[in-house]
């Protein structure tokens, strides 16, 4: 079995364009939650999101695409920028591109009603309703090679910590050689919200402001959307190291499970959550005593935050006091289908900078939440081996990934 | 990687235009049935009106699952899913002789369409005087027509996870959208993961209904679907473990899978299915397999090359 370690990593969120300003404001605690500026959102009870400012260097057929879909642009600029650090400029047909993702966009702009006002109304239109979810695979390949294998994955909020995963798996056995794996995701158009809204998962203090997510805090509200990408290239160590490369970090265990409990709510007692963890720790060869820091998936909504917590605490039963575990999403959103690619990026500079990103907003923790949470708005040092990130998806799918400090 | 362990087939699900169960689509194939197919209601009257899909074959999904609850919950996709998924399931008797932990499930499945049923009266709720979705009146009253379990039926991870709760399913999992490659990947994952040893039994399939209207314009106009050619949703699933638990339990083996492969390529897509089944698109590669495993003679190829210019093929040794 090989090792493998992370040799790029390009990352377009809410509070930052690029690896170092997605950084600088993580462990600044800067949130990048506002009011929703993308649609006339002034009638929605959910006001909030976490939304990418400001315009990416896309090529015009990306730039065409990511128009009517915009998580198809930030596919494709978290790609090139993961693949620039890492100096790849092609993928070779020995490496695998998979990128996980939620839900197609449908282009209500493309739908126009005559009186009749049923199906039949729109069918005569000459745009296409929906970007078909492999858009954005497509483009990466059609600008960087065409890699041996293109997978899009559609596990909910487990979905890019699974591609990560996969293709964690495909290069520590030698089926590839290369892989770049992450996520990347928009829900913030009026069904994405509309839907969520439906749900009830979302908060609707909307007079919150950039606070409005706070995981594990006792008075959280709700979860609140981000959108963005991120993008890992995988390497096998040796080769990295032989050729020269830069090494974030090492890739040292993946765990998949479902809870096979219930559509929207968490099994309540976290038992597939603790088995992703455990099922990754097996998989990296650890003890939970090795785990120096955890991103939670920490979405700020009543139901998940202590399920996890209570998970994590009978994981790392002797040590969860001496954990610190920080929650991204407080000031990124909930990044969906490229959460956990995002968050496996904070993971990553948390063991490149050497400090825990802080969970700002978490004043007074919730009983049932209680961890070792990094508060206030300034990074702790770091200088532990392991770190651990969860994800868990709306629906059951649980995905834990595990990266070690690079000593190259 | 080459396999490490001997893979085999101990349960197959299908529900087909030719049939709603494995028995029936396979005897229908062999037979040399095509699938009746018929104009799609919704389209009449419009220039898509030629536009012609499989008929289903008749599918009493409460009964084969045995509840009426869950099919609340889910799309047509997601009915095909969950029965084939079942009968496969049920065939292999996956719930009681595995470690559902160690049970990994790894789906594909076609484009997200919510039933127009549930779609059209949020969005016509929501139109403004100029025919157009008015985000400020979609939140004032068009969300309130909405049906609150819509999202359960769009969102493409449901079905897998539907499948997930009804058969008890724990262990690692895969979901791949939209077309034949990224479902046939699913197929692979799971073949790979029982060889590696990963798992102990996987089920592993696709489902899709590209004629759901709304599916099938988008198919249409962005030349997916060549013309003359039609539409078929369909489903399939099978359950593979190592031919030393199916020895020991004493289980039926329909066939081996000797290999599984997933490349791109540069051929144009082709799919033995359509001329008699018509395009099912995710759900062709499980279908194929499917079909390929429950018959000695007279199956079609296991090889088809998708609309992602990826060529999903597998060599299966009948056991039947």
């Amino acid at each position: 079995m090989r090792r493998v370690a992370v040799t790029g990593f390009g990352a377009v969120s809410p509070i930052g364009v690029g690896r170092e300003a997605f950084w600088a404001a993580l462990a600044a605690g800067a949130s990048g939650i506002g009011r929703i500026t993308r649609f006339d959102c002034s009638t929605f009870a959910v006001q909030l999101a976490g939304e990418v400012r400001g315009s990416l260097d896309l090529p015009a057929p990306v730039r065409a695409v990511a128009e009517r879909d915009p998580k198809v642009g930030f596919a494709f600029a978290a790609a090139a920028e993961a693949l620039a650090a890492a100096g790849v400029a092609r993928l070779a047909p020995a490496s695998l591109l998979h990128l996980g993702t939620s839900l197609e966009s449908f282009d209500l702009g493309a739908l126009v009603f005559d009186e009749r006002r049923d199906f039949r109304s729109v069918v005569e239109g000459r745009d296409l309703l929906q970007v078909p979810l492999d858009t954005a695979a497509r483009l990466v390949a059609e600008a960087f090679g065409r890699p041996r294998r293109s997978l899009t994955n559609v596990s909910a909020c487990a979905a890019s910590a699974q591609a990560i995963g996969h293709g964690f798996a495909a290069v520590r056995s030698g089926e590839v050689e290369l892989v770049l794996a992450g996520g990347f995701d928009s829900m913030i158009n009026p069904l994405g919200v509309g839907g969520f809204q439906l749900l009830g998962a979302l908060s609707t203090e909307n007079d919150r402001g950039a606070s409005a997510c706070r995981p594990f805090d006792a008075s959280r509200g709700g979860a609140v959307l981000g959108e963005g990408a991120a993008m890992l290239v995988l390497e096998p160590l040796e080769k990295a190291r032989a050729e020269g490369r830069t090494v974030l970090a090492e890739v040292l265990g993946y765990g998949s499970t479902l809870d096979a409990h219930g559509l929207s709510a968490p099994d309540p007692e976290g038992r597939g959550a603790e088995r992703a963890m455990r099922a990754a720790l097996a998989d990296a060869g650890l003890a939970p005593e090795a785990i120096g820091h955890i991103n939670a998936h920490g979405t700020g909504t009543r139901l998940n935050d202590e399920v996890e917590a209570a998970a994590i605490r009978r994981v790392f039963a002797g040590t969860w006091q001496r954990i610190p575990v920080s929650a991204t999403k407080s000031v990124t959103g909930h990044l969906i289908g490229a959460a956990g690619a995002i968050e496996a990026g904070a993971c990553l500079l948390a063991l490149v900078k050497g400090l825990f990103p802080p969970n700002p907003w978490l004043r007074k923790v919730a009983p049932g939440c209680e961890l070792d949470h990094v508060t206030g708005t300034t990074a702790r040092r770091f200088d532990g081996e392991h770190v651990l990130s969860n994800s868990f998806g709306f629906g059951g799918q649980n995905a834990s990934l595990i990266f070690r400090r690079s000593h190259a | 990687m080459p396999p490490a362990a001997e893979v085999v087939v101990t349960g197959i699900g299908m529900v087909t235009p030719l049939g709603a169960t494995a028995a029936e689509s396979a005897a229908a194939w062999v037979a040399g049935t095509s699938a009746r197919r018929a104009p799609v209601a919704e389209l009449a009257g419009t220039s898509l009106a030629h536009l012609q899909a499989a008929v289903r074959a008749p599918l009493d999904a409460a009964a084969r699952l045995g509840s009426r609850k869950m099919l609340k919950f889910m799309s047509e996709s997601a009915v095909l899913g969950c029965v084939a998924a079942h009968e496969a399931a049920e065939a292999a008797g996956v719930r009681g002789r595995f470690n559902p932990g160690r049970v990994g499930l790894y789906s594909g499945i076609g484009m997200a369409g919510a039933s127009l049923e549930d779609a059209l009266p949020v969005i016509t709720a929501s139109l403004g005087a100029s025919g157009r979705v008015e985000s400020r009146i979609m939140g004032e009253r068009g969300l309130a027509a909405a049906n609150p379990l819509m999202s359960f039926k769009i969102l493409p991870n449901m079905p897998a996870c539907l499948v997930s709760i009804i058969e008890g399913l724990r262990g690692p999992n895969l979901i791949f959208t939209p077309w034949e490659g990224q479902a046939g990947a699913a197929l692979l994952e799971g073949w790979k993961a029982v060889a590696s040893g990963e798992v102990d039994c996987a089920v592993c399939g696709a489902a899709d209904n590209p004629a759901h209207p709304a599916i099938l314009v988008h198919l249409a106009r962005s030349g997916r679907l060549p013309p003359g050619e039609s539409v078929a949703a369909a489903a399939a699933y099978l359950v593979l473990e190592r031919a030393d638990t199916a020895g020991r339990d004493n289980r039926k083996v329909w066939a081996q899978l000797t290999s599984v492969g997933l490349e791109a390529c540069d051929d144009e897509p082709a799919d033995p299915l359509a001329g008699r089944m018509g395009r099912s698109f995710a759900a062709a590669p499980a279908v194929l397999l499917a079909l390929a495993c429950c018959l000695s003679v007279g199956a079609p190829p296991v090889s088809v090359v998708g609309v992602d210019r990826q060529r999903f093929s597998a060599e299966v040794r009948s056991r039947s």
